[in-house]
C-alpha cells in the first residue's frame, strides 16, 4: 500500500507541474507612422488637414503626439495639428514626427504650393513574397486587390507552396509579423500548391503591412510576407 | 538441467512483467501484473515535417494510467491500457514587449485513449525463443478537439487495430540475467488517419540480486502517409496524424518484493516528423499476481 501511496504523491506533484505556465514571445518591432491622406501639391490660398496613424512597437493602433513642421513656412505653413495652408508657389518637405520613448520616428512628404490640390495616387494593388521562417516549406508571390465594391482579394500565385503536413494552418493580415495580436485572419489556409483567393471584406487595401501565417495548433508563426 | 531450466523459466515470466506489454511472453494461467504509473511530456519544440525542430507554445499531456495484463490461459493474455485521467494544457502567451496576454492558456481533463489487447504465444511456455502476436483495439475514449481552437487533445479520435509480432530470448551472462525482445507491428487506422509500422527493440540486464531491472529501449513509428494531409486533419502533439519518430529510452524497475516495484522510466525522439521533440518521464508502481 505504501508504494500506491508514494505514486499519488509522485502524480500529484505531477498534476501540480501540470498547470498552465507563461510563455513570452518577441513581439517588438520598430514603429511605424502613417500618413493616410498625403498630396504631392496644395493650392495656394487653401488649407489640407493631414491625418496620419500611428503603429506601436508591437504593431498595434495607439495614439501618439505628432509634431509637423514645414521646411519652408513662406510657402506652406503647417500647425502642429497638421492643418497646413499653403502661401505662395513653391516647394517644400513636410515632416511629421513621433516622440517615442526609445528615439524618434518621422515621416516626409515633398509638396509643392502650386495651381491645384493633387492627392497622391492610391494603388489599387499591393504585392509581395510569401516565406517561411520555420523549418515548414511555404513560399510563393501574392497580390492584393482592391474590388470596385471596396472589398479586397487576395491572390495566392501558382508558384506558392506549402507543406501539406501544417495542421492548423491560418493567414491573417497583420501590422506586426511576429504576432497575431490585432491581427486581421483571413481563413484557414486549405490549399497547400498553386494558385487560389481569398475575398475579404471590411479591411482597407493599406490597412496592414504584412501577411502572416500561423499554425493555430502549435500557437507558431509559419511565414510572412510584407505587402508592398 | 532441470534447475536451469527452472531458472531460466522464471526469468521468463519475470520478464513479461517488466516490458512494456510484455513482449513475447505471455503470462501464465491464472497469472498477471498490474501497472499504476504516470506518463508526461510537457514540450515546447517539435519535429516538423521535413524533420527540423521549430518552437511551439509549451504544451503538456499528462497520463494517470492502469496498465493489466492476465494470463487466461499459458498462452492467451489479455492486455489493458486505461488512461483513466489525462490532462493537455498550453502556456497563457504573453507579448515579451508589453506583457500583455496574446492568447490565454488552456487546459482539458478527461479520460484517454484506451487499448485492449489479446497476445497469443506462438511458441509452447518455456521455450528458450518466445514468440507471440498481438492484437490490440485502440479505443477512442480520449477527446480529440479540446480548447478553444480544437488543439488540445487526450487522443486521436480514431478508432485502429493493430497486429504485432514480438520475438524474446533471454540468456545469463555470468550470473546476470539478460533479455531481449524484438517487436514490429501494423497499426491499420480509421477516421483518415494514415496507417503506421510500429517497431521496438528491447534488451533488459537484471542487477542487484535480481532486484533491479533495467531496460534500454528503441522505440519507432513509420507513417505509411496514406491518409489526410493536413487539409483535414488539425491534429498535433502525439495524437498527430502522419506523424513518425524514433525514440530512446530507458527504465528503472525496482522489486521492493516479490509482488511490488517501482519503475521509472524516460525516452527521447531523436528523430521525428510532426511530434513533440521534448523527452517523455513516466513512474509507476506494479504488482504481479
Amino acid at each position: 500500500m505504501k508504494y500506491l501511496q508514494t505514486l499519488l504523491l509522485v502524480s500529484l506533484i505531477g498534476l501540480l507541474s501540470s498547470c498552465v505556465g507563461d510563455d513570452f514571445v518577441e513581439d517588438r518591432i520598430d514603429p511605424v507612422l502613417r500618413i493616410n491622406n498625403a498630396i504631392e501639391s496644395l493650392e495656394v490660398g487653401t488649407d489640407y488637414q493631414f491625418e496620419f496613424t500611428y503603429f506601436n512597437n508591437v504593431g498595434q493602433q495607439a495614439a501618439a503626439e505628432v509634431v509637423w513642421e514645414s521646411s519652408d513656412a513662406n510657402i506652406i505653413s503647417i500647425t502642429s495639428s497638421g492643418l497646413a495652408t499653403a502661401i505662395q508657389p513653391g516647394d517644400v518637405e513636410l515632416t511629421a514626427t513621433v516622440s517615442g520613448p526609445d528615439d524618434q520616428i518621422f515621416q516626409t512628404l515633398q509638396v509643392s504650393a502650386g495651381a491645384t490640390t493633387t492627392e497622391v495616387e492610391v494603388a489599387t494593388v499591393r504585392t509581395g513574397v510569401i516565406q517561411t521562417t520555420t523549418f515548414y516549406d511555404l513560399e510563393g508571390d501574392f497580390e492584393l486587390v482592391q474590388n470596385d465594391d471596396g472589398t479586397l482579394t487576395l491572390n495566392i500565385a501558382d508558384n506558392y507552396k506549402a507543406s501539406s503536413g501544417l495542421p492548423g494552418l491560418y493567414v491573417y493580415l497583420t501590422n506586426n509579423p511576429r504576432s497575431i495580436s490585432g491581427a486581421f485572419e483571413i481563413d484557414e489556409v486549405k490549399t497547400f500548391s498553386g494558385a487560389h483567393s481569398f475575398e475579404i471584406s471590411g479591411v482597407e487595401l493599406n490597412e496592414y503591412s504584412h501577411l502572416l501565417y500561423f499554425c493555430k495548433p502549435f500557437n507558431v508563426k509559419v511565414g510572412d510576407g510584407e505587402i508592398n | 538441467m532441470n534447475l536451469q531450466k527452472s531458472i531460466i523459466t522464471i526469468l521468463l515470466i519475470t520478464i513479461a512483467g517488466s516490458l512494456i506489454a510484455g513482449g513475447g511472453w505471455p503470462q501464465p494461467k491464472g497469472k498477471g501484473y498490474i501497472k499504476l504509473s504516470e506518463w508526461w511530456v510537457v514540450a515546447d519544440q517539435h519535429y516538423t515535417d521535413l524533420g527540423r525542430i521549430d518552437p511551439n507554445v509549451t504544451t503538456g499531456i499528462f497520463n494517470t494510467s492502469i496498465y493489466a495484463e492476465y494470463g487466461l490461459s499459458d498462452r492467451l493474455t489479455t492486455v489493458v491500457y486505461f488512461p483513466f485521467f489525462s490532462r493537455s494544457y498550453q502556456n497563457n502567451i504573453f507579448s515579451g514587449t508589453t506583457g500583455d496576454i496574446i492568447t490565454p492558456g488552456e487546459a482539458i481533463n478527461g479520460i484517454g485513449d484506451t487499448d485492449i489487447s489479446l497476445k497469443y504465444g506462438l511458441t509452447r511456455p518455456g521455450s528458450k525463443l518466445a514468440i507471440a502476436t498481438t492484437l490490440t483495439f485502440g479505443l477512442p475514449f480520449g477527446n480529440n478537439s479540446g480548447g478553444t481552437q480544437g488543439q488540445l487533445q487526450l487522443g486521436d479520435g480514431e478508432f485502429n487495430q493493430m497486429i504485432a509480432l514480438d520475438a524474446g530470448t533471454g540468456w545469463e551472462a555470468g550470473s546476470t540475467p539478460f533479455y531481449a525482445n524484438a517487436s514490429v507491428g501494423f497499426n491499420n487506422r480509421t477516421n483518415e488517419f494514415s496507417d503506421e509500422i510500429r517497431y521496438s527493440f528491447e534488451l533488459g540486464a537484471h542487477l542487484f540480486s535480481k532486484k533491479l531491472w533495467v531496460t534500454g529501449r528503441l522505440t519507432g513509428t513509420e507513417s505509411l502517409k496514406n491518409g489526410a494531409t493536413a487539409e483535414t486533419s488539425n491534429s498535433t502533439s502525439i495524437f498527430a496524424n502522419n506523424s513518425e519518430f524514433l525514440s530512446i529510452g530507458g527504465e528503472l524497475a525496482y522489486n521492493f518484493n516479490d509482488n511490488w516495484g517501482l519503475s521509472v522510466g524516460v525516452a527521447n525522439a531523436v528523430r521525428g516528423e510532426i511530434i513533440f521533440a521534448s523527452p517523455s518521464y513516466s513512474v509507476g508502481v506494479f504488482t504481479k499476481f
